[in-house]
């Protein structure tokens, strides 16, 4: 578990640190895909409730000081997220298109609704998407394009990346 | 027996997340009322080392694909540069007795030498990973001199624009609000005839255009498309004259007092890779760490 949990966050400080460095020249519109976010919808999904949110709280954390955001601000919307793809952990099969779209454009919304959260709490000083600016469903869109190839990427890694594996 | 975890072990793994969550909101509540910085500015110094790696492997990368095209094109530039090397050395020698000549006029009109302010120069290295945020991150730091709240600004085009100003600074790299983040606000004033003055703030994205705000009425008439808006630097971060953006679209409001006008920015941010941070002139205060 704990092997699991230290190689999961450190892949998803590297996909911010991705994100930050060289994802602005894949930019649509200047919206850049949520690699991490995907990576942490399906290790969230395949491990459960511990592995995924302790990963999410630890790369939202690292996120947070690459970030303008408050400290907290993205601990929380990846724990969110990743506790929500938890909740549904060996509940479906994934194949290897629909579940993940529907994954990827979901986690985003659901990373939207973490800030708006946030945004009713802590006001002004945290940001917030709106659901009438291009960027969130850009971005919704992207991630949801992405799901599919990240999820197959991440197949072979799951010995590294699961701490249970579910029984067939 | 049972394949079921103890319910006790269950409880725990639900009461993870719930914990994690909790634990967010408090650093939340500590950060925004702001313990000044330290733990951002810890936290930036650590990772901010592996993000400039992350960049420069990405720039090594691509460095060496351009390299292959790029030597073709250096050993043509070569030779003409050599021809054009030979011109500029006759004209240097002309250049320096016109120097001189400047420079003694320069000193029967009384004017300064020095720049009105220094400049730090630094390389773009990273964007906020998130779309939330429009955080750009440089590669010098407090070691350099950088210091909060110091205002950034590029050269493109020939124009001196403004990028934005130092929030955060770590040992070896700093992050930047741009003036097109949201929260960002610059005092600003008409370049040409009118001065007329007003507060320009972005929408959070460099495709959005910049909005100066709190323009009084009667400007309407006298502001025309394409016109420069500069910072004022009254009582600002910012010095004074340095481009902010052009005049895109005017809305004119009945009900309000004042007019809200549409820039586009003066910078192009999409293709920017250097930029120079602003230290303030001897005397005045020094932003925090």
């Amino acid at each position: 578990m704990i092997r699991s949990v230290v190689i999961s966050t450190l892949l998803l400080i590297a996909c911010a640190f991705a994100q930050s460095a060289w994802l602005g020249g894949v930019a649509v519109l200047g919206v850049t895909p949520d690699i991490g976010l995907i990576v942490l919808i399906w290790l969230s999904y395949m491990n459960g409730l511990v592995a995924g949110p302790v990963s999410g709280f630890l790369s939202g954390l690292a996120e947070d000081f690459l970030s303008a955001s408050p400290l907290g601000f993205h601990a929380f919307i990846k724990t969110a997220v990743s506790a929500a793809a938890a909740l549904l952990h060996g509940s479906f099969y994934i194949d290897k298109l629909l579940l993940p779209v529907i994954l990827g454009f979901a986690g985003t919304m659901a990373k939207a609704i973490a800030a708006g959260a946030l945004f009713l709490l802590f006001g002004s000083k945290v940001h917030a998407y709106s659901p009438l600016d291009r960027i969130l469903w850009i971005e919704a869109a992207y991630n949801a394009v992405l799901s599919p190839l990240v999820f197959l990427l991440l197949g072979p890694l799951g010995r590294f990346l699961v701490a249970e594996r579910r029984r067939a | 027996m049972s394949d079921q975890p103890p319910r006790a072990d269950v409880r725990g793994r639900r009461a993870v997340a719930p914990i994690l969550l909790a634990a967010s909101l408090l650093c939340l509540t500590v950060s925004t009322r702001s313990l000044e910085g330290v733990p951002e500015s810890l936290g930036l110094t650590v990772l901010g080392f592996f993000q400039r790696g992350f960049s420069a492997v990405g720039e090594f990368a691509s460095d060496t694909v351009a390299s292959i095209g790029e030597l073709r094109r250096l050993r043509a530039n070569f030779e003409e540069l050599s021809a054009e090397l030979e011109r500029y050395t006759n004209m240097e020698r002309g250049l320096a007795d016109l120097r001189k000549e400047n420079q003694r006029l320069k000193e029967q009109l009384g004017f300064s030498q020095d720049a009105a302010y220094q400049r730090i120069a630094a390389r773009i290295v990273a964007k906020d990973p998130e779309n939330l945020y429009s955080t750009i991150t440089i590669d010098k730091g407090f070691g350099d001199g950088i210091r909060k709240n110091m205002p950034v600004i590029a050269f493109q085009d020939g124009i001196e624009g403004l990028v934005g100003r130092v929030v955060e600074v770590g040992r070896g790299t700093s992050k930047i609000v741009p003036i097109y983040d949201s929260k960002s606000f610059v005092a600003s004033r008409f370049s040409g005839g009118s001065r007329t003055e007003g507060l320009v703030g972005g929408q959070g994205s460099p495709d959005y255009p910049l909005l100066m705000r709190f323009v009084k009425k009667r400007a309407k008439d006298e502001v025309q498309f394409g016109d420069l808006v500069a910072t004022t630097g009254y009582e600002s971060l910012y010095p004074p004259d340095i481009a902010v953006g052009r005049v895109k679209k005017v809305r004119v409001l009945d009900y309000q007092t004042s007019i809200d006008i549409e820039l586009d920015p003066a910078l192009d941010f999409s293709r920017i890779e250097y930029v120079f941070v602003v230290k303030p002139e001897a005397g005045a205060g020094e932003g925090d760490r």
